[in-house]
């Protein structure tokens, strides 16, 4: 075997480790919740709408608690 | 009393159109049938697995490369523009076609350059890694005009393609894509760079998704968006390894 033929097949190997690596990388990583830096910011993209805003006014309106009204 | 004459007038409404907030899933739905992380990452895997094998089909059997990927442009579009929900049906037959694609276009450039394959896969897995610690640790903070800057040179990509594939009924092409000139490289790496940014936006859709509570099945569409950015940044580099190769 030549020696060009050995160094593309080392090449080939040590690519192909990389690849395994990263996608190790990635599968670990990604069910690792971001950073607070990433998550705590004002100006992120906002696809769904705010889920903590409930559809009660804040100041307007409270929420009827039904034991609590039927105690009294 | 509240401070709304309206409220005070009628009362608060009780039809379930009105009352029900579209954006706010999580009040409706279970917690074990919401989106989750792991869900979204287990989802990729398998999606990712698919497409391996697909890969592995259309390497040995060359011809089904063309149907394959007719059908699964078709699913790509169904997924995105008619029924999300189903995305649990959908995505995993696109990327078997996908990968049957895959496979075929990688064994004609594996012919012509040998080796390209593994660079390619190579790349496209540390640069999905790499933007993933980027994108977790902070390094890079997705925003909307960073949204509306990426969507835009999408546009303007795949608008060029759409004219280059006309271009060709007629026997023409347009060269700065197709050559392998100096200039056709550098649009190629620009591509390859927006092509790599998507996958940031892709992160951040499953980040946010999972954050939010949104319905099970959007780890299945979070697991395709990501599969369908992959497999374009994958062609993507090919293309380009091709260029550099054939200088």
């Amino acid at each position: 075997m030549q020696n060009s033929e050995v160094g593309n097949i080392l090449n080939s190997v040590f690519l192909i480790f990389i690849a395994i690596l990263s996608l190790f990388a990635f599968f670990k990583l990604a069910k690792v919740k971001a950073s607070g830096k990433q998550l705590n910011r004002k100006n992120r993209i906002n696809r769904f709408g705010d889920n903590k805003r409930g559809n009660i006014i804040e100041g307007e309106s409270t929420e009827v608690d039904d034991e609590k009204r039927n105690s009294e | 009393m509240s401070k709304h004459a309206v409220i005070n007038r009628f009362g608060r409404s009780a039809n379930p159109a009105f009352t029900k907030n579209f954006t706010n899933y999580s009040r409706d739905i279970p917690s074990s049938e919401l989106m989750t992380l792991d869900g979204a990452v287990n989802k990729t895997g398998i999606l990712l697995s698919l497409c391996f094998g697909g890969a592995f089909i259309g390497w040995n059997i060359p011809q089904l490369m063309l149907p394959a990927m007719l059908i699964g442009f078709v699913l790509a579009m169904i997924t995105i523009f008619r029924s999300p929900a189903k995305a649990g049906s959908t995505a995993p037959l696109y990327a078997l076609t996908q990968g049957i694609f895959l496979g075929g276009i990688t064994l004609f450039s594996e012919v012509q350059f040998p080796g390209i394959a593994v660079q390619a896969l190579a790349l496209t897995f540390g640069i999905l890694a790499t933007l993933l610690v980027c994108y977790k640790s902070g390094l890079i903070l997705p925003t909307q005009n960073f949204r509306l800057m990426l969507v835009s040179a999408i546009g303007g990509i795949f608008l060029l393609y759409f004219v280059n594939f006309i271009m060709s009924f007629f026997g023409s092409t347009l060269s700065f894509l197709t050559s392998n000139s100096p200039m056709s490289i550098g649009i190629s790496i620009v591509i390859v760079a927006i092509a790599s940014f998507s996958l940031v936006l892709d992160f951040d859709f499953i980040e946010e998704g999972a954050e939010k509570g949104m319905p099970k099945y959007m780890e299945w569409y979070g697991a395709f968006s990501l599969m369908v950015t992959l497999i374009w940044l994958y062609l993507e580099i090919l293309r380009l390894l091709a260029k550099l190769r054939s200088r």
